[in-house]
């Protein structure tokens, strides 16, 4: 009844196959462009990792009393920018929302690729890095195990529980597609395609199967994620350094994370639609929604972090009034409000103010909200570590070094890259979830 | 010996396939026997082609073993390697309390995918002989196998209930 | 009964001298720092002293306090460590094993008195320092994480030789390079789990205190100061 309405859920499934299937083949001289530039920044953080390895940790602009610098602020920042997928993917999964479907993908990718990007930090910043597996329990001649009460013991199975459960997120939807595709594709790809699709036929039981562990695994998925950013959290909140021994650690982080990974999805989407030509499936309609949650996001980051702040200042001890003052109005201050304008002023005025929201000022909000989130994590670890709580031991001078610098770059090159493999191997939004279906009864 | 025969249709309409499914079952075709091929899910309302599922208890069970063992493997390894750090207990179940909750839900995430790689048949030694339909776009088929080799009757009642084609096909 | 070793150290006496620093430098295979690596926080000084000015010049006090690990019996450093890589023994000494030590730095950040120290880079020692190393300590490589060990390798030397000598260890016996160097005395070292050591005694003293102890941490390095 509805059919004089141009909707895309209601262009006919083989256009939508079409449109969809379509990046799929062909490399463009943009898209070479695309993917060596950001290769070439990999290749740069390449050789600043292997200069650490080789000359040591001295090559950062790390000291003492801050032993945690740009590598942390990384990890814990591409770990929140994870938390994108499993907001979009679960949480609107398990609330029916229609709108999430042509998102649900791209985010899920992103899910997982921030997550293999984040979990290299945790070996990046060790000393001696290639003792890393030491934390892994494997039986070894010198009998012993590693200490389990340590909280980054806790990340370590955080970690891996929350990779493994959202590749198989990634995965599950992404095989009725790859059956798709190899019909239709050329032989090297129609074998990788066949392959990795078991055989799917689209047989009801197969799809009454899929439907049934899809909804398993967005309520697991979400236990995780929220599990797996307070246990990052709790990295700092376990520590008795002042104004980290906070309980609020755990649901703040959370709160950031799945902040800043809405801002990245924002943006990500964006550039989705333009590169790839989907104006037809991310509509403003999408766009607004995303926009929506961000400002919703985005007055509860401020909350959490008035509450922190609020507390400290009132509670007056000594030790935390220091890091206090160092946030928020000594050294770090000009980082501190700048961080307060980027996640909440802007956002409030671009995504608040119905006449300012469209897809252009949605991503302008979500880059100061990255880069806000960025200064967030930087202003958690810094300004305590470097104002520990025998003043004689402070320091003033942390500034990252080159090495760091470079690494951190290559990160975000490396997630444009995965990236772009990704949307060249499979369709961004999922076929098969896209069109709704016709004449859809009451289950 | 009466020889398997499988019956490939055509539909267009969800409601037309819930029908035939009907009237399939009436005549005593097992739902074992049919099966609907489309390129996104169907969905029926509750009794019309019902697929039991363990799925949930094998997430639940799983989560328990893995959970579980994480927790004993935890303690031994606490009690095996005792170790004094900061005046803390050689076993905690609060302090390593997070390692049981992500192994917990590894477990569940585990059990789950395998379970749904067998139950949708994905890997199990499947009747490959069972003729798999080309869908056409907007289109559901229904696979009806005949075991005694009868067809008559399930393709009268295919075309009854609105079927664009019924193609009678041998086992491969 | 087991031995539980702990310091106490008189403000009272100490002059500020640094020569337990140097003390400990010579005695452990510490690194010498650049003036670069100085400005830039990087110095390892294992004993180290603190300094406090109080009031404006020409009425300025200063307070010398010489830091060293405490040594802590609910070592917050302990617990966070991944790999054991530093724990309690059984004569209470926090003990870092460097050939366990991954470098995760998350028990110099859990350390409210900033006593530990990293190897930034692999040690240098200006010609011909480099021939003054201690035999008995090793010398860390870069990646690696130490402090202070109340000398644990006097403290070994001592009690084999009093069991070589069929004897218990003395009072006095086995002193750490910090307390051996202290030209005022101001440091004394010893068995905390025997009542009459001079330890146990100057720990009793109503001068008595220890530092953060709000913290919980149940440090074993007594300072004696008057005005308490």
């Amino acid at each position: 009844m509805y059919r004089h309405i141009k909707q895309p859920e209601l262009l006919p499934y083989g256009k939508i196959r079409e449109d969809l299937f379509r990046p799929l083949s062909g490399l463009t001289r943009k898209y070479l462009f695309a993917i060596i530039a950001p290769i070439l920044v990999i290749l740069i953080g390449g050789y600043a990792w292997a200069t650490q390895l080789r000359y040591g940790m001295g090559v950062t602009g790390l000291q003492r009393p801050v032993f945690w610098g740009f590598y942390i602020v990384d990890f814990v920042f591409w770990i929140g920018i994870s938390h994108a997928g499993t907001l979009i993917s679960a949480i609107l999964r398990l609330t029916d929302a229609g709108w999430r479907k042509p998102i649900t993908r791209a985010a899920e990718a992103i899910t997982v690729f921030a997550l293999m990007i984040g979990g290299m930090f945790p070996i990046i910043h060790l000393g001696r890095a290639w003792y890393f597996y030491w934390l892994m329990p494997y039986p070894n001649s010198r009998l012993l195990w590693p200490n389990f009460r340590s909280p980054l013991l806790w990340d370590l199975t955080a970690i891996c529980a929350y990779v493994t459960g959202s590749v198989i997120f990634l995965y599950l939807p992404l095989i009725p597609d790859m059956a798709q595709l190899a019909e239709h594709n050329t032989p090297w790809r129609a074998k990788l395609y066949h392959v990795l699709s078991l055989g799917w036929t689209g047989s009801d039981t197969e799809w009454h199967a899929l439907e049934r562990a899809m909804k398993l695994m967005a309520g697991i998925i979400l236990a995780v994620a929220i599990s797996v950013h307070t246990i990052v959290a709790w990295d700092f909140a376990m520590a008795i350094a002042p104004m980290w021994h906070s309980t609020i650690f755990g649901p703040y982080f959370v709160v950031g994370a799945i902040f800043s990974g809405l801002a990245g999805l924002m943006i990500v989407m964006a550039a989705i639609r333009k590169l790839m030509g989907l104006e037809l499936y991310l509509t403003r309609h999408h766009f607004n929604n995303l926009a929506k949650l961000l400002l919703l996001m985005s007055i509860l980051w401020l909350y959490f972090t008035m509450a922190e702040h609020l507390t400290v200042w009132y509670g007056n001890d000594p030790s935390e009034m220091v890091v206090f003052g160092a946030r928020t109005r000594a050294r770090f201050s000009t980082l501190f409000w700048l961080m307060v304008f980027v996640n909440f002023v802007v956002p409030f005025v671009l995504l608040g103010i119905r006449r300012l929201r469209n897809i252009t000022t949605g991503v302008i909000a979500s880059v100061g909200i990255l880069f806000g989130m960025f200064l967030e994590r930087y202003i958690i670890v810094v300004p305590t570590l470097s104002n520990p709580r025998l003043p004689a031991a402070s320091s003033t001078s942390y500034a990252p070094s080159w090495v760091e610098i470079a690494i951190t770059a290559a990160t975000f090159a490396g997630m444009i890259v995965l990236y772009l493999i990704f949307s060249k191997l499979f369709p961004i939004i999922a076929v098969w979830e896209f069109k709704p279906h016709p004449h859809e009864d009451e289950i | 010996m009466a020889s398997t025969m499988y019956l490939l249709s055509e539909f267009r309409d969800k409601e037309a396939v819930a029908g035939a499914i009907h009237s399939l079952r009436a005549s005593g075709v097992g739902d074992s026997d049919i099966d609907l091929f489309s390129e996104e899910p169907v969905e029926f309302k509750r009794g019309v082609l019902d697929r039991p599922s363990q799925m949930s208890l094998a997430a639940v069970l799983g989560a328990i073993v893995l959970g579980g063992a994480a927790t004993a493997f935890v303690r031994f390894a606490q009690y095996n390697y005792a170790v004094n750090t900061g005046g803390m207990p050689t076993f905690s179940f609060w302090g390593t309390g997070v390692i049981t909750y992500e192994m917990t839900m590894l477990g569940a995430v585990l059990a789950t995918f395998v379970f749904f790689l067998w139950e949708s048949g994905l890997i199990r030694k499947r009747d490959k002989t069972a003729p798999v339909p080309v869908v056409p776009p907007e289109c559901i088929c229904l696979r009806v196998r005949c075991v005694s080799g009868d067809v008559v009757k399930p393709t009268a009642i295919l075309q009854e209930s609105g079927a664009i084609s019924v193609e009678k096909k041998a086992p491969l | 009964m087991a031995h539980r070793w702990g310091m106490a150290i008189d403000l009272d006496r100490c002059t500020g001298c640094e020569a337990c620093v140097a003390a400990c430098h010579a005695e452990n295979n510490i690194s010498i720092s650049t003036p670069e690596q100085a400005a830039t926080g990087r110095t390892t000084h294992w004993i180290r002293v603190d300094r406090y000015y109080e009031g404006t010049f020409p009425d300025v006090k200063v307070k010398y306090m010489p830091v060293l690990c405490q040594q802590c019996d609910e070592a917050p450093c302990e617990p966070v460590c991944p790999t054991y890589a530093t724990y309690h023994n059984p004569e209470g000494l926090n003990v870092q094993v460097y050939n366990r030590c991954v470098g995760t730095f998350y028990c110099a950040n859990n350390c409210p008195y900033t006593v530990r120290y990293f190897n930034w880079f692999d040690p240098v020692w200006p010609e011909p320092m480099q021939l003054q190393h201690n035999p008995d300590v090793a010398v860390r490589m870069a990646g690696v994480m130490e402090k202070c060990t109340f000398c644990i390798q006097r403290i070994k030397r001592g009690k084999d030789e009093a069991a070589t000598a069929g004897q218990p260890v003395a009072d006095g016996d086995i002193q750490p390079a910090c307390v051996q160097s202290c030209p005022a005395e101001a440091m004394v070292f010893g068995d905390l789990n025997d009542p009459e050591s001079k330890v146990s005694r100057m720990a009793e003293s109503s001068r008595a205190t220890r530092l953060l102890e709000e913290l919980g941490t149940k440090p074993k390095v007594f300072y004696l100061e008057r005005g308490r």
